[in-house]
């Protein structure tokens, strides 16, 4: 009796979700099935033929991974100097590190093209220091993209990976360490393992931001499309929801493959966590 | 010859120190306990000896070797935590080969001394599980294994057993007892129990705010407290600052407020610098006043103030002219609140202490 009441709290959050989103999402992936009126696979075909769409799709992905990777790469060390700092020292470095999150996008975008165009800040600075003869292309690249997202989505990382390493029982490092293990080994076998939860967590707010993100590769992009502005293009652009509800229905999968993917290497890592 | 030797330590924590000139021995093969209340340093101590902790000036040494500056990975020294901090992530086979594995063993040097540690502390068979589907006991157990495993030059417990219930706490001391006879390895065991450490060690040091008040046998220790502090805190529960004191052949005679008491010279009082006098509570022996008698030597009239009933004895505190007593005596028919009575202080029960 008691637990089916319990049950009954969910109703709300339930039936929002259902209306809202589930039923808008189930009719976006039936529609693409759908052409001229019958079932056919057509519109899938069609997109795994063409070698534009494809490019795009595949230059997503590569920005989206190493935007992921960058991310662990960076949040790891700071992460982990977080969670060893004193409580006030703490709630302001993490405060810090949240701020790309708290800026609008447009913003954000706009600062790093000061910073990374042509004649900006960075291009003047090295020729000043004669590191380089030309100005660097930057802006506009698939690079600019991932500098823009690392800069967004770092934050996200940093504030898992601050969770799981503060619960981190210190005497499982000392213990590591009095079993003969040096400052790498500690980390390498006692601190990465135990992040795992934490990391893949991250990681994956960070991959599927990366993915999805439309501000950031608009303005740095360029002519460079991801996925979304692709989408986007189509859905206003050329008004062709069609094509913008496949190019969904394929974000959607991808998406959830590397998820699942991230889970499995991360269970390998620390079959307990 | 000591194994090793802290010369001098000092450690401080935020400026406030919490050892200061502090120096211990300890002989190879030894087991040695430090007890003492809450606070006191223990965990301190054995935290500078593992390495964990610099101390601020003095030394560590490790068979003359000076290990003062030596990193804990490379000390070869087992360390057994309260809460055991087995890693969560590995087997139990895992989790006992880890220092194997940093010592680069072949695979099957690490199998079989895997195999024969577990059976030592009786887990046989549970290699594949994981630390969280275990008892208390049998973690505490691992983590005994996972420190014996690289055959350490020196064993440190920081309360292993104060997790566990009584009736397990009690097999695993003589557990840990037997496993460190038949290996011969010297062992600093931290407990602020104090049957604990009596039971299982051949030394105990009683520290109390960061020094050691007193350094020996179990029995000694038991019998003849050196110093107030380690009387009070092994049960001796009253005292008497004598005035006055005449030492002769066998006994010393002292004097508080016109009552006099003699007590025997042996191991412990042959000085004269102990001019409090111990005793404990089961050993001050309870009269009823009879009109005629008065009080003698070594003895006290009193007035029963209070009586709480322990189960196996009463305790009766007793109000005399040098202040309250607290007695405990098995009686059939116990003294009332108010009686008045004679307390006796038996010559060769009473300690002398600083
Ligand atoms: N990390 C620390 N920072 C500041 N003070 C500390 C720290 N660790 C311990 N202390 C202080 O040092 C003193 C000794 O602590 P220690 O842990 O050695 O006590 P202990 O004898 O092991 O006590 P217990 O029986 O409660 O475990 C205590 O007063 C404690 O408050
Ligand atoms: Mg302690």
């Amino acid at each position: 009796m008691k637990n089916r009441n319990i049950y009954l709290l969910l109703l709300p959050g339930v039936i929002f979700l259902t209306i809202f989103m589930v039923i808008p999402i189930l009719l976006t992936i039936g529609s693409t099935f759908i052409n001229e009126g019958s079932f056919s696979f057509d519109g899938y075909l069609h997109y795994f033929q063409d070698k534009y769409f494809i490019g795009i799709l595949l230059t997503t992905l590569k920005v989206s991974l190493i935007t992921t990777f960058i991310c662990i790469l960076l949040g790891f060390p700071v992460a982990y100097y977080i969670s060893k700092v004193g409580t006030r020292t703490k709630v302001l470095l993490l405060l810090l590190s949240i701020f790309p999150l708290l800026t609008s996008s447009v913003v954000r975008s706009f600062s790093w093209m000061i910073i990374i165009g042509k004649n900006g800040v960075l291009n003047k600075l090295l020729l000043n220091i004669g590191l380089i003869n030309e100005p660097l292309n930057i802006l506009y690249t698939p690079t600019a993209i991932i500098i823009g997202l690392v800069h967004l989505f770092l934050p996200l990382i940093i504030i898992t990976l601050v969770g799981v390493m503060e619960n981190m029982d210190e005497d499982l490092l000392k213990a590591a360490e009095s079993l003969g293990a040096s400052r790498l080994g500690v980390f390498a076998k006692v601190v990465l393992p135990l992040s795992m939860p934490g990391l893949v967590i991250g990681s994956i707010l960070v991959f599927v931001g990366s993915f999805t993100a439309y501000t950031t590769p608009a303005l740095l992009g360029g002519k460079q499309r991801v996925i979304s502005t692709f989408l986007y293009q189509n859905a206003t652009t050329l008004n062709d929801w069609h094509t913008a509800a496949i190019v969904a229905t394929i974000m959607i999968v991808v998406t959830l493959l590397v998820t699942i993917t991230m889970n499995q290497i991360a269970y390998k890592i620390n079959p307990k966590g | 010859m000591a194994l090793f030797t802290l010369e001098n330590i000092s450690v401080a924590y935020n400026k406030q120190n919490i050892l200061q000139d502090f120096n211990l021995e300890i002989e190879e093969g030894k087991f040695i306990s430090l007890l003492g209340p809450s606070g006191c340093g223990k965990t301190t101590t054995l935290r500078l000896i593992a390495g964990f902790l610099e101390s601020n000036n003095g030394k560590f040494l490790y068979k003359g070797k000076d290990y003062t500056k030596v990193p804990v990975n490379k000390r070869n020294f087992g360390f057994v935590f309260q809460n055991y901090a087995l890693f969560p992530h590995l087997t139990i086979f895992d989790n006992v080969a880890f220092g194997l594995r940093l010592r680069k063993a072949s695979k099957s040097e690490i199998e079989k001394k895997v195999a024969s540690v577990l059976e030592i502390v009786n887990l046989s068979g549970f290699e594949k599980r994981y630390p969280k589907e275990l008892s208390g006991g049998q973690r505490q157990r691992v983590a005994i294994a996972r420190a014996l495993v690289i055959e350490p030059d020196l064993l440190l417990f920081d309360e292993p057993l104060s997790n566990l219930d009584a009736n397990l706490r009690e097999n695993m001391r003589i557990e840990i007892r037997r496993i460190q006879q038949e290996l011969g390895i010297t062992t600093v065991y931290v407990s602020h129990d104090q049957e604990e450490c009596f039971a299982i060690s051949d030394q105990v040091a009683i520290m109390n705010k960061g020094i050691i008040e007193q350094l020996s046998d179990p029995a000694t220790i038991y019998n003849y407290p050196k110093t107030k502090f380690v009387a009070d805190f092994i049960g001796f529960k009253n005292f008497i600052d004598f005035e006055d004191q005449k030492i002769h052949e066998n006994e010393i005679e002292l004097t508080k407020s016109g009552f006099t008491f003699i007590v025997q010279k042996n191991k412990a009082n042959t000085s004269t610098d102990g001019k409090t006098g111990a005793i404990r509570p089961d050993n001050i022996v309870i009269r009823p006043l009879k009109e005629s008698v008065t009080a003698g030597k070594n003895e006290l009239p009193g007035k029963v103030k209070i009586r709480t009933y322990l189960g196996r004895s009463y305790q009766f505190i007793v109000e005399t002219p040098i202040g309250d007593f607290t007695i405990n005596q098995e009686l059939l028919v116990p003294y009332q609140v108010g009686e008045e009575v004679i307390l006796e202080f038996p010559a060769n029960n009473m300690v002398l202490v600083k």
